[in-house]
């Protein structure tokens, strides 16, 4: 072949010099920054002060003005509760909707697949005002069709203060802008699984249950496995959702998760060295979650 | 066994109709809202009667929303084509050649994917601080590029690796050098994966908010994501005004995504499955 030892590096040089500048740099630099000091006084002076372990502390046992349990009490269940239960439903209601895809007759799958596309395309920033607009506590169609039945008194309630109810708002959003990927995903998997080993097992007198866990489940294991772990990266680091929620965006910090957390205390309240040791946790997190994915996707493809 | 029940087609339409409902439903809201003329309350918008385009002439003429379409439409243009230029070229790199350290590539690529823009938005705002860049279109595209290119790189992998290698030798044997087989060969043939990656990047630039919330806050500056934030902020309650913005807003992404539509999941599962 004609090509010389260097035309893959020359070929990568572009790439490899964005990624290093953009992306690795600044990873260093964030995780250098989470082990000083780096407030307004030192951003006006131009020099950071070296603290060690001082701003993970504060994450543990509390930052100026937050309790002490603030991180256990407020932030993972927030960020781990969250993503959990959004996983959940997420994967649960898209395998549902790919089993369900499976059996409809053409025209009808069109319609249910457009219809998910569309709300996948949906940008998080304007999906997520329309839930905002539809638990609107003054004018929302929520509070309306709820006093309309009897469940809520005249007087209203603001979902957005409690964090419950927040994150049920966000969970919908969430969930329902996420499982069209999945049930997609899984749809074209089901599609690949031969329909013979679905007519013996019924012929053995298996039923549709027994059917889905001996036969899909293990055939689709890595279907299952891709789209479980690429949610569970997404939805732990949900920000938009959150922070365009109203007080997401620093008025309640009852509702903030790991990514808020970080964003307001470094952008908002130019505590540079406080958001990025949230920050480098945050990071720290999905990177564990990320193996796991390299492990599974290695498996699965010897050559690459 | 229920097989043959008849109750199951009718359980399968109501399963249906259930999912249609919770899918379209905040779709067909923003939507009604956006054309009605009476949004006193969401009950309202609910089934409106009165028809209306105000909300978008409005949108348009009284606020700067035509500037922040043109700042995104920049913005997304920029990332897509110098993303998708560089994103070729490592493609290329890691589908046709063995070298070494090329492992090490590909789990860097999947590795800088899962990085979180709240972790990497400290130290470049800084950066672009420093670089005097806040406020500027390029400042965004750049990060966006960094942002869009391990996935774009690692989607078009596939499609390069699919063309046939004999196409490309017998190239050679035409007597063309490396780059016009380049062009000639290899560039056109991947130009399908070439609009699959670009319509993600296109969503990615078009809708992205973290960086742009950070960076911009001159209005005359602001792209779609952010421009839906200050409008809210400007029109509190107006929710006319914001479902008719967020429909401008989404518009692009639906037709990107509905053309794009079949190499979408087809790159994805191929990814996924093989």
């Amino acid at each position: 072949m004609p090509s010389s030892k260097s035309r893959p590096w020359l070929l990568l040089a572009g790439p490899l010099i964005v990624i290093a500048g953009l992306l690795l740099y600044p990873i260093v630099r964030v995780t250098v920054l989470s082990f000083q000091r780096y407030n307004l006084r030192e951003v006006i002076s131009g020099h950071p002060v070296g603290i060690g372990f001082d701003n993970y502390k504060q994450i543990f046992s509390g930052a100026p003005g937050l309790p002490a349990s603030y991180l256990w009490k407020t932030i993972l269940p927030n960020t781990v509760g969250f993503a959990v239960l959004a996983v959940t439903l997420t994967v649960v209601l898209g395998t549902l909707v790919a089993l369900l895809l499976v059996t409809l007759g053409p025209k009808v799958r069109a319609l249910v697949i457009g219809s998910a596309l569309v709300a996948w395309a949906l940008p998080a920033v304007t999906g997520t005002y329309v839930w905002v607009w539809i638990f609107d506590p003054d004018s929302g169609v929520a509070r309306h069709v709820l006093q309309g039945v009897g469940l809520l008194g005249p007087e209203g309630h603001n979902w957005f203060t409690d964090r419950n109810s927040f994150y049920a708002i966000a969970l919908l959003n969430v969930v329902h802008h996420s499982y069209p990927f999945v049930a997609i995903t899984i749809f074209a998997g089901l599609l690949t699984v031969p329909t013979e080993l679905h007519e013996a097992a019924k012929i053995d007198g298996a039923s549709a249950w027994r059917r889905f866990w001996s036969i899909t489940v293990p055939l689709l294991r890595p279907v299952f496995a891709v789209v479980t772990i690429l949610s569970t990266i997404w939805d732990f680091k949900v920000f938009t959702q959150i922070y365009l929620m109203p007080g997401g965006d620093g008025v309640n910090p009852d509702v903030f998760n790991l990514g808020v957390w970080s964003y307001i205390s470094s952008i908002n309240q130019t505590k540079y060295g406080l958001g990025s040791a949230i920050a480098v946790l945050l990071t720290l997190v999905l990177l564990v979650i990320t193996l796991v994915y390299l492990r599974v996707l290695f498996k699965e493809e010897e050559d690459l | 066994m229920t097989t043959n029940s008849p109750w199951r087609p009718v359980g399968k339409t109501i399963a249906v109709l259930a999912l249609l409902a919770f899918t379209l439903f905040p779709i067909y809201f923003m939507l009604s809202t956006a054309f009605n003329a009476r949004n006193g309350s969401g009950t309202d918008s609910l089934f409106p009667e009165h028809f209306t385009f105000d909300n978008f002439t409005k949108v348009f003429a009284e606020d700067d929303f035509g500037r922040y379409m043109l700042n995104s439409a920049i913005v997304t243009v920029g990332t897509v084509v110098i993303s998708g230029a560089l994103a070729l070229l490592g493609a290329v790199a890691i589908a046709r050649f063995r070298f070494r350290f090329r492992n090490t590539m590909l789990v860097l690529i999947l590795v800088v994917q899962m990085l979180p823009a709240e972790a990497l938005v400290i130290p470049l705002f800084l950066q672009m601080k420093d670089w005097r860049m806040l406020n500027s279109l390029l400042g965004l595209i750049l990060v966006y590029i960094a942002f869009s290119l391990p996935f774009a790189i690692w989607n078009l992998r596939g499609f390069v690796a699919a063309v046939p290698r004999e196409l490309e030798e017998a190239a050679y044997l035409d007597g063309c050098g490396w780059w016009r087989m380049f062009r000639s060969v290899l560039l056109p043939l991947v130009v399908p994966g070439l609009v699959a990656t670009s319509a993600f990047s296109f969503v990615m630039a078009w809708e992205e908010f973290v960086f742009a919330l950070t960076f911009l806050s001159k209005n005359d500056r602001l792209t779609v994501g952010v421009g839906l934030q200050h409008y809210l902020g400007a029109h509190v309650n107006d929710w006319g005004g914001l479902m008719a913005a967020s429909t401008v807003v989404t518009l692009p992404v639906v037709i990107v995504f509905v053309l794009a539509q079949r190499r979408l999941g087809a790159g994805l599962v191929s990814g996924a499955v093989k």
